[in-house]
């Protein structure tokens, strides 16, 4: 296996410096919201990985189709390892949420369509860990899991179109303009890209590094040299 | 021409050699209907359900029963294909792999339509409210179709596995999430006096999957059967 490349402790590096710059951007420059106050500030970083999530499942579908038409089982990793960290930023992005609901909704939870869709998305995504582990050789697998990848990435845009049609009490964040269910402010846009951002550099350095992982498995099953 | 005739000569030998292996055997269509009308009488007791509620709740017990029926009609028909090798059978016809997928999507969708038309007069009497209305039997007609599709779909990922025998439902339901959303929805307000105008949102929305899952077996069920 060759030394990590320069790319990648960059990204490293900058991750570890950028998740506290942000940190400390959200509870120090950004205002305190005028109606919830400083729980707002769980925002920043839930719809962050949000994005996160949603975009390292769009990155895996991409490797589902690179290795369907390539059959190289390098973009099989990329697949594995982008839905992997793909569902921990789901995590992360429902777990925030539940933070700021108790004290906004006060409850944990609530059967609201947005809130129940992404629960079953991050199903979706856990059951492709089961449907892989369930395949015999290395090729099935990688076969399969890339269909299933690329069937998921259609069928998540139809569950967020669905749920369009019903009324939701989630807030709306990108909406068209006028109809806004809550204005930043100009400090507050600038920590909340920001955040989307540093968590982009963080999805693209951890994702980078779990295929290194899965690549040096795979050279551990091939019998290594 | 003839080419397009030939596909679909072979999509009518699968859908009905399909349909002749159940009407000899009678091993799938007996054993939905039962568990679907299993799966009605339980809801009645594991809901406590009062008179006022059970009208209220006809439109989406009928589309979990119809999910949960369509999943072992699925599994039984995938199951067809392993027992004595016919998969491979099927493998090394010199035929367009997708005539496959729409000819199993064909017979799946006859037996679970089948299996809705005696359940929806059924979950009628049973729970007070009628629901033999046109409208409602174009929402069955649409959503069972959108659901076979990317039933037979997964069915035909799910048998590769170890796991075949519980795979399906895993992979099915959250995958068929818009469908049900919208089937529901559709019939809850068509039962509740709307007309179809009004719901025409959800009716646009179960076409789109219907036509998306029927391009995504046209494109991908050859690379998903290929050994």
């Amino acid at each position: 296996m060759p030394n990590k490349p320069l790319l990648l402790r960059v990204l490293d590096i900058l991750s570890i410096i950028l998740i506290p710059a942000a940190l400390v951007l959200i509870l120090f420059f950004t205002p305190e919201e005028a109606t919830m106050g400083a729980v707002q500030k769980v925002f920043y970083f839930h719809v962050a990985s949000a994005w996160a999530g949603m975009l390292s499942f769009v990155v895996a579908a991409g490797a589902g189709i690179g290795y369907l038409t390539t059959r190289d089982f390098k973009w099989d990793w990329l697949s594995l390892s982008a839905v992997e960290v793909g569902v921990v930023f789901g995590l992360v992005a429902i777990a925030s949420g539940m933070i700021w609901a108790k004290p906004i909704w006060n409850v944990w939870w609530v059967w609201d369509p947005r809130l129940t869709t992404t629960a079953i998305m991050e199903l979706l995504y856990l059951t492709y860990f089961i449907l892989r582990s369930g395949l015999n050789t290395m090729e099935t697998r990688a076969r399969l899991a890339a269909v299933y990848a690329i069937i998921s990435v259609i069928t998540v845009p139809l569950t967020f179109l669905s749920i369009r049609l019903f009324r939701t009490i989630h807030p709306v964040v990108i909406a068209p303009t006028g109809s806004a269910d809550f204005n930043m402010s100009p400090r507050m846009l600038v920590a909340f890209f920001a955040s989307l951002v540093v968590f982009t550099i963080l999805l693209a350095d951890l994702i980078w590094n779990r295929y290194r992982l899965a690549a040096l498995q795979a050279k551990i099953n091939q019998g290594g040299n | 021409m003839t080419g397009f005739r030939r596909y679909l000569q072979t999509v009518w030998a699968i859908f009905r050699k399909d349909v002749q292996v159940e009407w000899r055997g009678r091993q799938g269509v007996p054993v939905m209907l039962v568990f679907s009308l299993l799966v009605v009488f339980l809801f009645n007791f594991a809901l406590q359900l009062s008179p006022q509620l059970q009208s209220g709740l006809a439109s989406g017990l009928l589309w979990v029963t119809l999910a949960f029926a369509a999943t072992l009609g699925l599994n039984r028909s995938a199951a067809l294909e392993r027992e004595n090798d016919a998969l491979n059978g099927l493998m090394l016809a010199p035929v367009d792999r997708s005539a496959i997928f729409f000819g199993k999507t064909l017979s799946n969708l006859a037996s679970t339509l089948l299996v809705a038309f005696i359940l929806m007069p059924t979950i009628s009497l049973f729970f007070g409210q009628n629901l033999l209305k046109p409208a409602l039997f174009l929402v069955v007609i649409l959503g069972t179709g959108a659901y076979t599709c990317l039933g037979t779909i997964l069915s035909a990922l799910s048998i590769q596995s170890r796991t075949r025998d519980v795979l399906l439902p895993v992979l099915l339901y959250p995958l068929a999430l818009p469908i049900l959303i919208a089937a529901s929805e559709a019939s809850r307000g068509i039962l509740s006096g709307q007309t179809l105008g009004e719901l025409q949102n959800w009716l646009y929305l179960l076409l789109a999957c219907g036509i998306l899952f029927t391009a995504t077996g046209l494109l991908l069920f050859e690379t998903i059967l290929e050994e």
